[in-house]
């Protein structure tokens, strides 16, 4: 029971991380808070499924092929939602746009895949059951990717000459700008990081939430509560967030059950909110005039 | 006779176009080649949508061989559908389309229960026959829908075939319900677990958990803790189905799981972890769509057979569905033929139907009882045994 | 005498009650197809007309929280859940005895109002994209309870809807109750939307600073609106309810909120014409375009993003012709300080705007360090010095949108608190905005407006009535927008659209929205910049008229030739200190300010 929870809790909350930092990873890079999040989560599963299952693929070469997909559906992002309603975007354009684009990509997947759950392959070709619950893929992949993006951004931001011109864009734009740093490249580069990061969450994820079109409206909700819980832009924020969400979802499925567990999740985040919009985590607003 | 009905038909034509040309109203629409428009409203898009394309496949197959075969006395049937999406909001559209537009002489459908009862008081408000694929037990109602019939069991009936094969056949005492949250899953666990209790049956576990959840071990857990001796899901989504059979099978633990015709589905199916966890799975069916003995009965196996001959796939439907369908259409076919297309003519018709004999079902209707479907008509089967869209019925059952 | 009481040129505007909803010409034919509809006798028309009309009037209230307001609202639909249930339940008499229909109704209505504001209160705390996922979460929620609550809602059984009694009932009774409703929801949103609350709202969507700086409580307004489109999604939710006789969760979908969220912004935002027609337009789509049916949530999609990138006026854009007439090419503007004395207030007392000790700090950058200022009455105060000494931050403070880290500001010896921007319009405390804060998509005479919206006396309700007091505010606002207009030289463009004026212009109309307020103290921001210098020669006498009818004037400014020449007494500042103090003449003679500033 115990470990049920811990397990599956952790696991779901890794997915919930990896979201939250696709939305924050975006974040820095341009201020916007974009709903194609969820929809890179569900299109990890769903192309992983598609892939590896349906076209019978190399796991590893379909794995590296939906990152390629991620990656690219972060530059279509960037190109076509982002980019255009920048310069007005105390407007909050980006809203719609990014709106826009992830429902016209569920629907399409809702076609063409179909409204069903289906499937997703066993990766690493193991007997379950042979292995302790404990090490069951389904649990150990959501957290490996997690541990390992984490790793890869401390990686590129700290110790990277273009890492740091990351960070240089997401403390001050304008600023950075005036060195010369090239922002929009820099921002290119870091949508397509963030697709990166959203098709891992779904790929590693996909054994236990399946390939699903629906997955992209629970991944865009519960991928954003570590977001507002961590503080906009903390990816350690995002990360101790989604794994205390995981938990406390695991924890409410089993102690409330059913539909209140949802119901709980909710009013924490409202709860949260009001009492300290900025996150728990998170710095004082920005300045505004 | 054929010459003076021509004759006749000639001659009232002749009238028609008499009275248009002196400007007078355009003549009624009794021209007695005029198709039979039967006003159809399946789901053939959006969520949940397999069902209903598997009774579309039974309906079209049967209106084209009606059609065929000369029609109903000369006249052919017209069937227009309207996709509703399993969106009530559709359903409600498309009923005035069909009975205020269309003026179509009966309804067929819908299928999904909040299409169906949003459809159901507006169809009767029109005064237009209607015929019920739909399980929901609130769709019938003489006195308040007096044009309804159903061809279908009610869930209250899918609910006791179960009950009794867990309570009466497989003799287990101490069960586990558990539903989804849509609102067939609750529904289903409310009305169910009071029945199961009048049977004497002990509920230790009863609860409705979000499809999306992705972990339903502390579920079963939970029912494992509580001494449960079997599993009953009700829930039309494979994926929810399938973490149940999966978490079951990981725990290896060895409950027969009894419930819901989704157990048998190939997407279940399709979700499995490994084929194993298909076994001891029961779901609804029907007795005469199952094989006894490695056989159907009669008249479903010449269907199967017609059905071979038109080559109408059968990797991705279940027998009864295309069943339904076809008996929805025949229904309507005889009825039309025996008693015209006057809704009280069609209506006194249906109300002294006796033991009409379906595909998927006998039908019996009375003035006080438009429930069609005999209980000992719904059995459960076993899901492993699916052989081109039907289920060994399962063990225990005296044929 | 008679060259103050000059008359002014009245732009051409729509008159009557119908001229506030922009194209009445529209309205009439809507009106008269709606009136007209039942005699083509087809049945099936009629559904969809009346689901359009349910619709609406969940639309109109929610097209004053997205469309004018700007709070992306995507879950409303949630309100049409608890109007339905809450009318169905309390008709059918599953709480309590049976209630009369049209009392259940009224209770739904009331229901959504709560629910309207208890979603609402977070969207007054939070950024926007949390709001939208709030609303999103919220109606998730309220499905689920829908569901759980089966001795209330039916639970996934669901309840018959409510039938109204003759005259309307079911078929063209019915058609004509929410025909009339449909319109009476149009006609109520349009008194609030052409109302000082109306420009309020698109003041806070599009220049939220600008809104508070003229006295808008945010917080305030939109809890009203909020109220007021709950409330509307609420009676929606009933008469839902009935059109679809019997209603079940799976009813209220997703996508159905997608479409009420999208007409609005494929109408066109601070539009009601517009998210009108694009209500119609996609209910009855899906119904004439069957094939489509299953692409029509991507077709919405791809509208949606077409309108945010294209066209992001929507529909009421494209019928907007009077805006596509070119504007005259040379335009001058010549000011006309005559005018002041009907604009202003003669203020005769002395007053001082005063702040002492200021300290504020960005992180670790001392923005002000110290600062101590006083704003006479009759005096212009200029504040001068080097890019980032200061000057905006100081004026942000005196204004109420910082708080800083020590020190007070005080109004005749009154302490002013921070942090509550909007206080300072009742102080009579105006200002104009380093780059112009505008409503692009609204007229020059609206933007103007804005500025008066403290000496409105009609509450919300009246407005929303257009009962007399309200009739009398906007006849009286209006006469002082165009008399300010007048005065800074800009009343041959009010009925212009403000984002086809030029900068030099944008300016002088940020200076008539700030003289709405009949300000004690104006605060001006860099408005020379950008301007001609025969502009700047007008502005600095209107500064200078301004001043002599008793108002005091801070004045930020780079051009230091208009600083000498009009200022009475001038302040400088460098890294946030004050470097100099005194009138131009000890400045321009001031050695580290010559050295460190003037560059002389």
């Amino acid at each position: 029971m115990f470990q049920s929870i811990v397990s599956y809790g952790l696991a779901v909350g890794a997915v919930y991380a990896l979201i939250g930092i696709t939305y924050n990873v975006m974040y820095s890079a341009s201020r916007v808070f974009s709903f194609t999040a969820g929809m890179l989560g569900m299109l990890g599963g769903v192309l992983g499924a598609l892939f590896i299952h349906k076209w019978g693929m190399n796991a590893v070469l379909g794995f590296v092929l939906v990152l390629g997909c991620g990656a690219l559906m972060g530059l279509v992002t960037e190109i076509l939602t982002v980019r255009p309603v920048l310069k007005s975007i105390e407007q909050h354009l980006y809203v719609l746009s990014t709106l826009a684009f992830a429902l016209m990509i569920q629907q399409v997947t809702a076609i063409e895949w179909g409204t069903e759950a289906q499937p997703f392959p066993v990766l690493i070709p193991i007997e379950t059951g042979t292995v302790s619950a404990w090490l069951d893929q389904k649990f150990l992949l959501p957290l490996l990717a997690c541990a390992v993006t984490i790793a890869g951004l401390e990686y590129l931001y700290r110790r990277t000459l273009i890492g740091r011109a990351f960070l240089a864009i997401a403390e001050d734009s304008y600023a950075a700008r005036a060195l010369g740093l090239p922002e929009t490249r820099l921002r290119l580069a870091s949508y397509a990081i963030a697709g990166i990061i959203g098709t891992l969450a779904g790929f590693t994820g996909a054994q236990m939430l399946l390939a699903y079109f629906g997955n992209q409206a629970i991944l865009s909700f519960y991928g954003f509560v570590p977001v507002a819980l961590g503080g906009m832009g903390s990816n350690r924020g995002a990360v101790i967030g989604g794994l205390a969400l995981g938990l406390f979802q695991q924890a409410a499925n089993f102690l409330v059950g059913g539909i209140f567990a949802a119901v709980a999740v909710f009013a924490v985040f409202i709860v949260v909110l009001l009492i300290r919009p900025e996150g728990l985590a998170g710095a004082a607003t920005a300045r505004r005039v | 006779m054929s010459l003076r009905r021509r004759q006749v038909l000639a001659g009232s034509a002749a009238t028609a176009t008499a009275l248009a040309a002196a400007g007078s109203f355009p003549a009624p629409a009794i021209a007695q080649s005029d198709p039979i428009k039967i006003g159809y409203l399946p789901a053939l898009t959006g969520p949940s949508s397999s069902t209903g394309v598997g009774i579309n496949r039974g309906t079209q197959l049967a209106v084209e061989e009606i059609n065929k075969a000369g029609g109903i006395k000369g006249r052919k049937l017209e069937l227009i559908s309207r996709d509703t999406q399993s969106d009530p909001t559709k359903a409600v559209n498309a009923v005035a389309e069909l009975t205020q537009r269309a003026k179509a002489s009966i309804i067929w459908g819908p299928l999904n229960s909040g299409e169906a009862l949003a459809a159901t008081p507006l169809i009767a408000r029109d005064k237009v026959p209607m015929l019920h694929p739909c399980w929901v037990d609130e769709l019938i109602d003489v006195k308040k829908y007096p044009m309804a019939f159903r061809m279908a069991p009610t869930n209250t009936q899918v609910g006791k075939g179960a009950n009794h094969y867990v309570v009466n056949v497989l003799k287990l005492k101490k069960v586990a319900v558990i539903s989804d949250t849509t609102g067939y899953g609750t529904a289903s666990v409310n009305t169910y677990v009071p029945m199961l209790k009048a049977m004497g049956a002990e509920v230790v576990y009863s609860n409705h958990v979000d499809a999306a959840n992705p972990d339903l071990k502390p579920e079963l857990l939970r029912m494992q803790n509580a001494g449960a001796q079997t599993i009953m899901p009700w829930s039309v989504n494979a994926g929810f189905l399938s973490r149940i059979l999966n978490t079951r099978g990981a725990m290896n633990w060895d409950v027969p799981v009894v419930g819901q015709t989704t157990l048998g589905s190939g997407q279940t199916k399709a979700l499995l972890d490994k084929p194993e966890n298909w076994n001891k799975v029961y779901s609804n069916n029907f007795r005469n769509c199952c094989y006894v003995g490695g056989k159907l009965p009669e008249r479903a196996a010449a269907f199967v057979e017609r059905l071979k001959k038109e080559k109408i796939e059968f990797s991705d439907t279940l027998l009864w569905w295309v069943a339904l369908g076809w008996d929805g259409a025949q229904m309507i076919a005889d009825t039309f033929k025996a008693a015209g297309t006057k809704a009280e003519d069609v209506v006194a018709h249906m109300n002294k139907v006796k033991s009409w004999p379906g595909i998927y079902g006998t039908v019996t209707w009375t003035p006080q009882e438009h429930n069609g479907f005999p209980d000992q008509e719904v059995v459960m089967c076993e899901v492993n045994s699916l052989r081109d869209g039907a289920f060994n019925l399962a063990p225990g059952y005296s044929s | 005498m008679t060259d103050t009481a000059a008359p002014i040129s009245q732009p051409k505007a729509p008159a009557g009650w119908l001229g506030r909803l922009e194209g009445s010409a529209w309205w009439i034919v809507l009106g008269l197809a709606g009136l007209l509809l039942p005699l083509l006798e087809d049945s099936y028309i009629g559904v969809i007309a009346q689901r359009a009309y349910i619709y609406w009037v969940l639309s109109a209230g929610l097209n004053l929280v997205v469309g004018y307001a700007g709070q992306i609202a995507i879950g409303w639909v949630s309100m049409l859940t608890l109007g339905a249930y809450t009318t169905a339940a309390l008709a059918a008499g599953r709480v309590g005895p049976e209630w009369h229909p049209f009392l259940a109704l009224a209770a739904g209505g009331v229901m959504g109002a709560v629910a309207g504001v208890v979603v609402g209160l977070p969207a007054l705390r939070l950024r926007t994209f949390y709001f939208a996922m709030t609303t999103l979460g919220f109606s998730t929620i309220v499905t689920q309870v829908a569901l759980a609550w089966k001795d209330v809602t039916g639970g996934g059984v669901g309840t018959p809807g409510p039938v109204f009694p003759w005259p309307f009932d079911p078929g063209w009774g019915f058609y004509y109750f929410c025909f009339f409703l449909a319109a009476l929801a149009t006609w109520m949103t349009a008194n609030i939307g052409a109302s000082r609350y109306g420009r309020a709202l698109v003041a806070i969507r599009d220049a939220e600073v600008a809104a508070e700086a003229s006295g808008v409580s945010k917080a305030r307004l939109l809890i009203l609106v909020f109220m007021l489109a709950g409330a509307l999604g609420g009676v929606a939710g009933g008469l839902f309810a009935s059109l679809q006789s019997y209603i079940t969760p799976d009813a209220f979908t997703f996508e159905m909120s997608v479409l009420f969220f999208i007409a609005i912004l494929i109408g066109g935002r601070g539009s009601i014409l517009g998210p009108a027609l694009a209500t119609i337009i996609l209910t009855a789509l899906p119904e004439f375009a069957a094939p489509l049916v299953q692409w029509s949530t991507f077709l919405y999609a791809t509208l949606l993003l077409v309108i945010v990138l294209v066209i992001p006026g929507g529909i009421a854009d494209l019928l907007d012709f009077r805006n596509r007439r070119p504007l005259e090419k040379h335009r001058e503007i010549v000011t006309r300080p005559e005018l002041l004395a009907r604009v202003l207030d003669r203020h005769s007392e002395k007053n001082t705007l005063s702040m002492t000790g200021i300290e504020l700090h960005f992180g670790g950058v001392r923005a002000i360090d110290g600062l101590d200022l006083e704003v006479r009455s009759g005096e212009v105060h200029g504040l001068i010095g080097p890019n980032g000494s200061g000057k905006t931050t100081a004026l942000n403070v005196l204004s109420g949108y910082y708080k800083p880290h020590a020190g007070e500001a005080r109004l005749n010896g009154a302490v002013l608190p921070f942090l509550e921007a909007h206080t300072r319009a009742d102080r009579r405390i105006a200002r104009t905005f380093q780059t112009p804060r505008i409503v692009g998509g609204a007229s020059v005479l609206d933007n103007v407006m804005i500025g008066g919206t403290i000496f409105g006396q009609a509450t919300f309700s009246e407005t929303l009535l257009s009962l007399p007091r309200h009739r009398r505010d906007e006849a009286h606002l209006r006469e002082a927008a165009l008399l300010a207009l007048a005065t800074v030289g800009l009343e041959q463009l009010a009925a212009v659209r403000a984002d086809r004026l030029q900068h030099s212009e944008l300016r002088f109309m940020e200076i008539a929205r700030a003289l709405m307020l009949r300000p004690a103290f104006l605060m001006l921001d860099e408005p020379a910049a950008g301007l001609s210098a025969e502009e700047i020669r007008r502005l600095g006498a209107l500064i200078v008229a301004i001043s002599r009818s008793g108002t005091g004037v801070l004045l930020i400014e780079h051009h230091a030739d208009l600083i000498f020449d009009i200022c009475d007494r001038v302040t400088v500042l460098n890294l946030g200190k004050k470097l100099a103090a005194g009138t131009p003449a000890e400045i321009r003679s001031h050695r580290e300010v010559v050295s460190a500033y003037l560059g002389a």
